[in-house]
C-alpha cells in the first residue's frame, strides 16, 4: 500500500470477542458504518470490516473480523486469532454471565495469541444504566489485573465507540512493531500475468 | 497450534469449577437443511457451497480442531491421532424407542495402521505442525484456489512459494526439473541435444494447448495443423513421448515430475494405471499456466502457512458467514429412520439430541451402516505415508522443495512414484534450522510401499549420530558434494483411501495419494450435484462483501 509522503499507515487486524448478544458486531456497525440495528440476529453476511483510524501524523487501518457466530458453541478456528495485532472482549452490562465468559475469552486469548496482542474489555450496553448488573468498578479492576484496558460502551448511543477503537490505534502505534517477516502471500482476486520475456536463443 | 487451541476451548467452555467430561450443549434450532459431520475439505467445502446457496447448515466435529481426516496436528499429538483409543460413543440414555423412529448407530473406524517412529522428537514438539495430507501443494491455477478466491475464503489463509520447483531422482543423482521453456535454456546439467528435444516438446504442447483453448472458446476454427492428432491423444503418454524422440530421463521428467503420473508407464504388465497423452497434457497444462499465476509466487505450487489445515478452517468460515452452525467436540453417534427403515430423518448427537434433516453427510472415519460387508482391507488401495525431521535442507539454500523419485528408480520392486516435499519455519510448520519432510506412495502392497518410503528416506537422509564423512551425496547441480541432511525422527503410516458416496447418508473423500486436491474436488462436486443437482456449486460472487469504508474518521 503506497504511504503518502510523511504519513504511514499501518494495517492491523483486529479480531472481536465476547458472548452471543453481548453487542460485538453491533459495536463494529457503529464504529464503521454509523449504524445500530435494533434486535439484531445472530452475526451473519460479513467476515470482515475495514476502517481506517488517523493518529497524530499516522494512520491505522483495522481489518475486523467477526466471528460469523462461531463462538456460539466455542467453535473459533485458530486462524481466527492468528496474527491478530489487537482484540475487543465485549460484554454486556446487564448481563452478568457474559461478563464470567468474556473472563475465560481473555484467558483464551491470552493461551492462543501472541504477548503482543493489544486487549480492550468493553462493557457494551452503557446506555442501560437502569438494567446495570455489573459494576464498573469491578470490571475496571479485572482490567487493570490482566493488563487489559477497560471502556463502558454503547453502540446504541455510540459512547466510547470510537475512543476504544482510537485507544487501540495510539497502543498500536506506540508499540511500533517491525511487520513479521513471516507474512505470507494473500491470493489476490485479480491475478497478474506476468509475461514471460524468454531470452532464448534461436538456433 | 490446533491442540493448543483445543486445551483453551476446552477450558473456555467449562465453569470455573471441575472439568465436566460431555457438557454438551443442546442446539438450537433442531431441523436443518444439511447436517455434516467432520470438518475435512471436502466438508467444509460442501457447508460453505449449501451455505451459499441459502441452504441452513450444522455443522459438527467429534474433534476439539477442525481439519478431521485433513488436519494439522502438533506432533506431540501424532501418535494419538494415528492410533485414537477405540472408545465407541454410544447414545446416552435418551436412546430409547423414540415413537416412529429408528435408530441405526453410527460408529467410526480408524483409517491410519502400520505406524512406525523412529528417532528421538526435538523439543520444542509443540512448535512442529504435521499435516496429515502430506506431500500436498496447491497449484496456482488449481481449482482449490479458484474456489478461494470465488468464496471469500482467500482472504483467510496465506501462502508461501514452493520456491525450490521440483528435483529428479535419477541414476542415483538429484537433478533440476526444467519445466519450463525458461528453467531449460538456465539448466546446467541438461545436454544441449536434450534441451533441444524437450524444447520442441513443451512448444509442440503449447500450441496444442493454445489451439485447444482457442476451439474450445469457439472463436473461430483454432489452428488444426497445431493440435495434436486425436489417435496421439489416445495412446499411452509414454507412446507418444517416445514417438517425439525423448530419451528416457526426459520421459522421466515430463511423465512423473511434470504430469505427475503415479504408476511405472513402462511396467511390463499391461495394467490400467497407464496414462493417456490427453491426461499428462491435462496436468502440463495446468502446471505451465501456474508458473507465473501470481506475481509474488515463485514456481508453480504454493502451500498454506501453518497447514493444510487452514483450508478447512477457511471454508467454514465462509460458511458461518452465510449462517451456518458451527459445533466443535460433537460426534454424530446414530442415525434416525423411519419405522421401516425406508427414510432418513435426521441424526442424533452424542449430547442425545436428535436433529432432523434432509441430508447427513459425513466424514470418510464414520462407518457406513448399509455397506454390512466386512471391510476387505487387502483389495483396496492404500497410500503409506511418512514425516521426517530433518537438520537441512536437501537443496542448498531452498525452503520448500519437491522431490520426485519415478518407479524404479529406488529399486526395481518400486512400482510407483515416491514423492517428498520438504517445508521449512518460513510456513511456522517448524522452528527456524529444521525442515519436514513428507513423503507418500501408493501402493496395494503395505509391505513393497514402505520398503519405497524407507529406501527413499535413506538415499536422501543420514541416520542421526552419523559422522560428516560418510554419506556424501552428489547434487549435480552444486560443483561441490553435500553432507546428507540428518534425519532426526521419522513417523510411517498408512492410509486406506475410499472415495465418496452418494444416496441419503454422503460420505466424503478421504485425502488421496495425489500432489494436489483435484480428485478430492472433483469427487466433492459429484456429491454436491447429487444432493443440489439444479444447484451452482459456489456461484463466482458467493464471496462475501468486504465492508471496506474507506471513509477515514479523525478524532
Amino acid at each position: 500500500m503506497a504511504a503518502n509522503a510523511g504519513n504511514k499507515i499501518r494495517n492491523a487486524k483486529l479480531v472481536l470477542l465476547g458472548d452471543v448478544g453481548a453487542g460485538k458486531s453491533s459495536l463494529v456497525l457503529r464504529f464503521v458504518k454509523g449504524q445500530f440495528v435494533e434486535f439484531q440476529e445472530s452475526t451473519i453476511g460479513a467476515a470482515f470490516f475495514s476502517q481506517t483510524l488517523a493518529v497524530n501524523d499516522e494512520t491505522v487501518k483495522f481489518e475486523i473480523w467477526d466471528t460469523a457466530g462461531q463462538e456460539r458453541y466455542h467453535s473459533l478456528a485458530p486462524m481466527y486469532y492468528r496474527g491478530a495485532a489487537a482484540a475487543i472482549v465485549v460484554y454486556d452490562i446487564t448481563n452478568p454471565a457474559s461478563f464470567t465468559r468474556a473472563k475465560k475469552w481473555v484467558q483464551e486469548l491470552q493461551a492462543q495469541g501472541n504477548q503482543n496482542t493489544i486487549v480492550a474489555l468493553a462493557g457494551n450496553k452503557a446506555d442501560m444504566l437502569d438494567a446495570r448488573q455489573v459494576p464498573a468498578e469491578e470490571a475496571k479492576a479485572y482490567a487493570q489485573e490482566n493488563g487489559l484496558f477497560f471502556m463502558e460502551t454503547s453502540a446504541k448511543t455510540a459512547i466510547n465507540v470510537n475512543d476504544i477503537f482510537y485507544e487501540i490505534a495510539k497502543k498500536l502505534l506506540q508499540g511500533q512493531q517491525a511487520p513479521s517477516p513471516q507474512a505470507g502471500m494473500v491470493l489476490n482476486q485479480r491475478p497478474n500475468e506476468r509475461t514471460v520475456s524468454s531470452s532464448s536463443c534461436c538456433s | 497450534m490446533a491442540e493448543a487451541a483445543a486445551d483453551s476451548s476446552n477450558s473456555a467452555v467449562d465453569g470455573g469449577g471441575s472439568n465436566v467430561q460431555n457438557d454438551y450443549p443442546t442446539i438450537d434450532p433442531t431441523s436443518f437443511d444439511v447436517v455434516l459431520c467432520g470438518t475435512g475439505l471436502p466438508e467444509s467445502v460442501l457447508a460453505a457451497a449449501c451455505a451459499a446457496v441459502g441452504k441452513t447448515v450444522l455443522h459438527v466435529d467429534p474433534s476439539p480442531f477442525y481439519g478431521s481426516l485433513y488436519s494439522s496436528i502438533p506432533l506431540s499429538s501424532l501418535t494419538s491421532f494415528l492410533s485414537p483409543e477405540a472408545s465407541p460413543p454410544t447414545s446416552s440414555a435418551a436412546a430409547a424407542a423414540s415413537d416412529s423412529r429408528t435408530v441405526v448407530d453410527l460408529h467410526r473406524r480408524s483409517v491410519y495402521s502400520d505406524v512406525e517412529t523412529s528417532g528421538t522428537v526435538p523439543e520444542p514438539a509443540r512448535r512442529f505442525t504435521v499435516d496429515m495430507v502430506g506431500p500436498r501443494v496447491l497449484y496456482c491455477a488449481d481449482e482449490a484456489v479458484d474456489l478461494l478466491l470465488r468464496s471469500g475464503g482467500s482472504h483467510h489463509v496465506e501462502f508461501k512459494s514452493v520456491e525450490g520447483g521440483s528435483l529428479l531422482y535419477w541414476e542415483g543423482c538429484l537433478y533440476p526439473v526444467p519445466d519450463s521453456r525458461q528453467a531449460i535454456f538456465k539448466d546446467t546439467t541438461l545436454k544441449l541435444k536434450e534441451k533441444n528435444i524437450l524444447f520442441r516438446f513443451f512448444k509442440l504442447v503449447q500450441a496444442h494447448i493454445a489451439a485447444a483453448s482457442a476451439s474450445s472458446d469457439e472463436t473461430g476454427q483454432g489452428d488444426a495443423s497445431t493440435k495434436i492428432p486425436e489417435e496421439d491423444l489416445d495412446l499411452p503418454f509414454v507412446e507418444f513421448l517416445k514417438k517425439q524422440g525423448l530419451p528416457p530421463k526426459m520421459r522421466a521428467v515430463v511423465l512423473y515430475a511434470i504430469a505427475m503420473v503415479d504408476y511405472d508407464q513402462d511396467g511390463a504388465d499391461p495394467c490400467d494405471k497407464l496414462t493417456t497423452t490427453r491426461e499428462g497434457i491435462q496436468t502440463i497444462a495446468l502446471y505451465s499456466s501456474s508458473i507465473g499465476r501470481f506475481a509474488n509466487a515463485e514456481g508453480a505450487f504454493i502451500y498454506p502457512m501453518y497447514g493444510h489445515a487452514e483450508l478447512p478452517q477457511a471454508f467454514c468460515r465462509c460458511a458461518a458467514v452465510k449462517g451456518a452452525l458451527y459445533v466443535l467436540r460433537m460426534p454424530v453417534v446414530a442415525l434416525l429412520m423411519d419405522e421401516e427403515k425406508k427414510h432418513f430423518l435426521g441424526a442424533r448427537l452424542a449430547s442425545g439430541q436428535d436433529i432432523l434433516c434432509q441430508q447427513l453427510i459425513i466424514d470418510a472415519s464414520y462407518k457406513i451402516p448399509t455397506l454390512d460387508v466386512p471391510f476387505d482391507g487387502s483389495d483396496s488401495w492404500k497410500v503409506v505415508r511418512g514425516v521426517c525431521i530433518i537438520s537441512k535442507s536437501v537443496k542448498q539454500g531452498s525452503s520448500n522443495v519437491l522431490v520426485i523419485f519415478p518407479p524404479k528408480s529406488l529399486e526395481e520392486q518400486q512400482v510407483a512414484a515416491v514423492r517428498l516435499l520438504q517445508l521449512s519455519s518460513n510456513l511456522a510448520v517448524c522452528p527456524p534450522g529444521m525442515f519436514i519432510s513428507y513423503l507418500s506412495t501408493p501402493c496395494t502392497d503395505v509391505s513393497a510401499g514402505k520398503q519405497s518410503i524407507k529406501k527413499a528416506i535413506d538415499t536422501l537422509f543420514s541416520p542421526q549420530a552419523s559422522d560428516g564423512s560418510e554419506g556424501h551425496f552428489e547434487t549435480t547441480n552444486e560443483s561441490t558434494e553435500d553432507v546428507k541432511p540428518t534425519l532426526i525422527w521419522s513417523c510411517l503410516y498408512v492410509q486406506e483411501i475410499t472415495q465418496g458416496t452418494s444416496g441419503s447418508l454422503l460420505s466424503c473423500p478421504m485425502p488421496d495419494e495425489y500432489l494436489d486436491y483435484r480428485n478430492v474436488l472433483g469427487s466433492t462436486k459429484k456429491l454436491f450435484a447429487s444432493i443440489y443437482p439444479d444447484e451452482e456449486f459456489l456461484p463466482k460472487k458467493s464471496a462475501p462483501v468486504y465492508a471496506d469504508d474507506a471513509s477515514d474518521s479523525a478524532e
